[in-house]
């Protein structure tokens, strides 16, 4: 009894100790891509952190709660052009959205909050919507989300004078840096992986594995859904004010259903129902996408020469998700969190 | 449990290396005669996959060609032309990573790519704040420019000049005093053609009849000819804001109507599916374009081109895109030897002088003070099934971007 205990101790505070590690990792290798890494590592860098948070957040509905959803990407858009109307500088706004209703046009926000009246707007449609869609399950949860994202984009397109409509939306200031997007991973992560624990996230997943039985329990199955939908919408939306102000010009066909997919993929292949799982996914198939569209363009390998062929990483990291698919169809993680305190104690525990 | 998550460490490493090794990619294939000095680079962006590859592919594969005949001439001063390929994707962020690659490990002194607005937009700031042109080949938007001050040129008219010119067509050779305005809603082309188009027609004293809007991909255009039939009288001409993917399907939906006035369009008809689908019924349409890409109608600077491509790559130009793209790579090395060296400064500013410079998709002119060129406009009718050239048109008056 009395070893258990102390094994369970030292499990915590390997665990703690463990995720200290972890975390001062991180921090350090940011500071080092700040400071002598190229322009280009610290774009990859900044997009993988941007791709980190789509798909935390997007786990918390599509794994944990089983609301398969493929219309995020909407709440991404909405995200985006809402903080970037906001920081669209003045002067800017007269050319660029001469239309706009006047008490819009005299408003210029800094980064943070138009980010979070991005945020926040994307959570409050995504209560409205979310409302009637959260009864759903299974396909039809998937093809009524799906219908949102049509919604958002005939929206985007046809709504001129907040969106310059098909035409491009420019002139978006580049306020994203490294540290707000990692500070907004950082956020993300905390926030998703402590809501998977609490009783809520119980609920999410008890509601997920199977819905009557939830039900005979007295849990509200709809609230739980509604309440991850929210929470995850908010830092889709988050995540897209982070793109817009570091892309800074783009259209509403940014925001369809090739981002729709690519972030599924990053989900799929890590596990749903992991945030572990989810940014390991992320990341490997952000930098193996990155690798192969270098490879890509032809090498010398010594006497050997290879041609660019354009369009094989595409093809290669299709026939990869399709082995993660065969192998690991519950993803590289399945819905298991990985654990690095556990990595170091396991051995002992087995002892005791 | 543990060898599994170690392995899976092990593999997210072996990643994250591998991604970085590869970041400078390996030398291009050794210049057969080996050059006296190192080549001059110029960096090349298009979308070879994804939705915008049927303009980018032929554009990318006529810079090439360029650059061959060039370096085959015997470069430019005295050095080899070196294209930096990359593929865009058609994706904003990819196209991002790849300017900046550009800049940062090859070191090229000029950058070009491109026959759309938002990858236009996505690529040539990084080029800008490198202090490198960025030369699009066939974005037509004519605000880009001022998008990007002092950096991005095009290669290509402004869509107000294309639109002025098929105004100009319509009301003073076709005699057309009223005109019908459909415009695709969903792409930036199509709503800057079709508000250049009125501003240029009513301006001349022509009267827009009925305007009425579609959404890119639409596939029934009913309603649209049920409006357009409930007129008294069908206008003069019926001008169609579309991009090439709709244009056959709306073309042949119209002359399935009954409706036989004369369709007037901009270059997104300037593909093959325009025939294809729209068959007989394309007969009658006109458009504006930037050459008529025939081996035997075009200028004697289309016919050459079109052999020396149809030689390069099995197959002849698929569209006048792969003219603006070997336009583009002349343009860039004309202004290298005018400028006299490849300093990136140098090249800005004798580009901006480029004068008469005659390309397979017309005379290149800057004025002073603008980055768009003055260039001719080909406006082409189609008949029998064939594209015919039915006048080359420098519009008297262009509506302001």
């Amino acid at each position: 009894m009395a070893a258990k205990e102390q094994a369970g101790q030292a499990s915590r505070l390997a665990s703690w100790g463990s995720a200290l590690v972890l975390i001062a990792l991180v921090i350090g290798g940011l500071v080092a891509t700040e400071l002598v890494a190229s322009a280009y590592i610290q774009r990859v860098v900044i997009g993988l952190g941007i791709s980190i948070i789509l798909v935390v957040s997007l786990n918390l509905s599509n794994g944990f709660t089983g609301v398969f959803s493929l219309g995020h990407i909407g709440f991404m858009a909405i995200g985006a052009y809402t903080a970037a109307i906001l920081t669209l500088p003045i002067s800017l706004k007269q050319v660029n959205l001469p239309d706009l209703p006047s008490w819009l046009a005299r408003v210029e926000l800094p980064f943070l909050p138009a980010t979070l009246i991005g945020g926040v707007v994307a959570l409050l449609i995504a209560f409205l919507v979310g409302l009637s869609l959260m009864r759903l399950s299974g396909p039809y949860v998937s093809v009524a989300t799906m219908g949102f994202l049509v919604i958002v984009q005939v929206i985007l397109i046809n709504w001129d004078r907040m969106t310059r409509g098909a035409r491009t939306f420019s002139g978006v200031p580049p306020y994203t840096t490294l540290w707000w997007v990692w500070g907004w991973v950082a956020l993300t992560v905390y926030v998703v992986s402590r809501l998977a624990r609490s009783a809520y996230g119980r609920q999410m997943i008890a509601a997920r594995d199977n819905e009557i039985a939830a039900q005979a329990l007295g849990i509200n199955v709809t609230r739980a859904r509604l309440l991850a939908f929210c929470i995850s919408a908010f830092f889709t939306a988050v995540a897209g004010s982070l793109w817009a102000h570091f892309i800074t010009s783009f259209s509403p066909k940014a925001f369809y259903f090739a981002q729709t997919f690519s972030v599924i993929t990053m989900l799929v292949v890590g596990g749903m129902g992991s945030v572990s799982g989810s940014i390991i996914g992320t990341a490997i198939i952000t930098l193996l996408s990155e690798a192969l569209r270098n490879a890509e363009r032809g090498m010398n390998l010594g006497l050997i020469h290879i041609p660019p062929v354009y369009g094989a990483s595409q093809i290669l990291m299709a026939v990869i998700f399709v082995l993660v698919i065969i192998f690991w169809p519950k993803g590289l993680l399945g819905d298991r969190e990985l654990n690095l305190g556990r990595l170091f104690i396991k051995r002992r525990r087995e002892v005791s | 449990m543990k060898t599994y998550l170690g392995s899976m460490l092990v593999v997210v490493m072996l990643l994250a290396s591998a991604c970085v090794m590869p970041v400078t990619p390996a030398p291009a294939p050794a210049q057969p005669t080996a050059a006296p000095a190192a080549p001059i680079k110029i960096g090349v962006i298009y979308n070879l996959t994804g939705a915008q590859a049927s303009l980018d592919a032929p554009s990318a594969n006529g810079a090439k060609l360029a650059a061959k005949e060039i370096n085959a001439a015997g470069g430019v001063l005295g050095r080899q032309l070196e294209l930096v390929l990359y593929d865009g994707k058609t994706d904003a962020a990819t196209i991002g990573n790849a300017a900046t690659q550009l800049v940062e490990s090859d070191k090229v002194v000029a950058m070009m790519g491109f026959s759309d607005t938002d990858m236009t937009l996505a690529a040539a700031p990084i080029a800008a704040k490198a202090g490198i042109v960025f030369v699009t080949s066939g974005a037509t938007s004519p605000k880009l420019p001022e998008q990007v001050p002092d950096y991005l040129f095009m290669a290509c008219f402004g869509d107000n000049v294309q639109a002025a010119a098929g105004a100009e067509y319509a009301y003073n050779t076709l005699q057309a005093k009223t005109a019908y305005l459909l415009i695709d809603k969903g792409m930036e082309y199509t709503l800057l053609l079709g508000k250049y188009f009125k501003e240029r027609f009513t301006e001349l004293g022509g009267e827009i009849v009925l305007e009425d809007t579609y959404q890119t991909g639409d596939k029934d255009f009913s309603a649209q000819i049920t409006k357009l039939k409930g007129l008294a009288t069908i206008p003069d001409i019926l001008f169609i804001s579309s991009g090439p993917d709709d244009v056959g399907t709306i073309v042949k939906q119209f002359r399935d109507a009954g409706l036989d006035k004369p369709i007037v369009g901009g270059d997104g008809y300037d593909t093959p599916l325009l025939v294809q689908i729209a068959g007989k019924g394309a007969d009658n349409t006109y458009f504006t374009t930037h050459s008529l890409m025939d081996p035997e109608l075009g200028t004697e600077a289309v016919k050459k081109f079109i052999a020396a491509y149809q030689a390069e790559y099995n197959t002849p130009p698929e569209n006048a895109f792969a003219g603006l793209g070997y336009d583009t790579v002349k343009l860039l090395a004309d202004a290298i030897r005018r400028a006299g060296s490849d300093d990136p400064k140098a090249i800005r500013e004798a580009l901006s002088q480029t004068k008469d410079l005659p390309g397979v998709t017309g005379t290149i002119t800057f004025q002073p003070g603008s980055r768009i060129p003055q260039k001719g406009v080909t406006v082409i009718l189609v008949k029998d099934g064939k594209f015919t050239l039915a006048a080359e048109v420098v519009p008297q008056k262009v509506p302001a971007p």
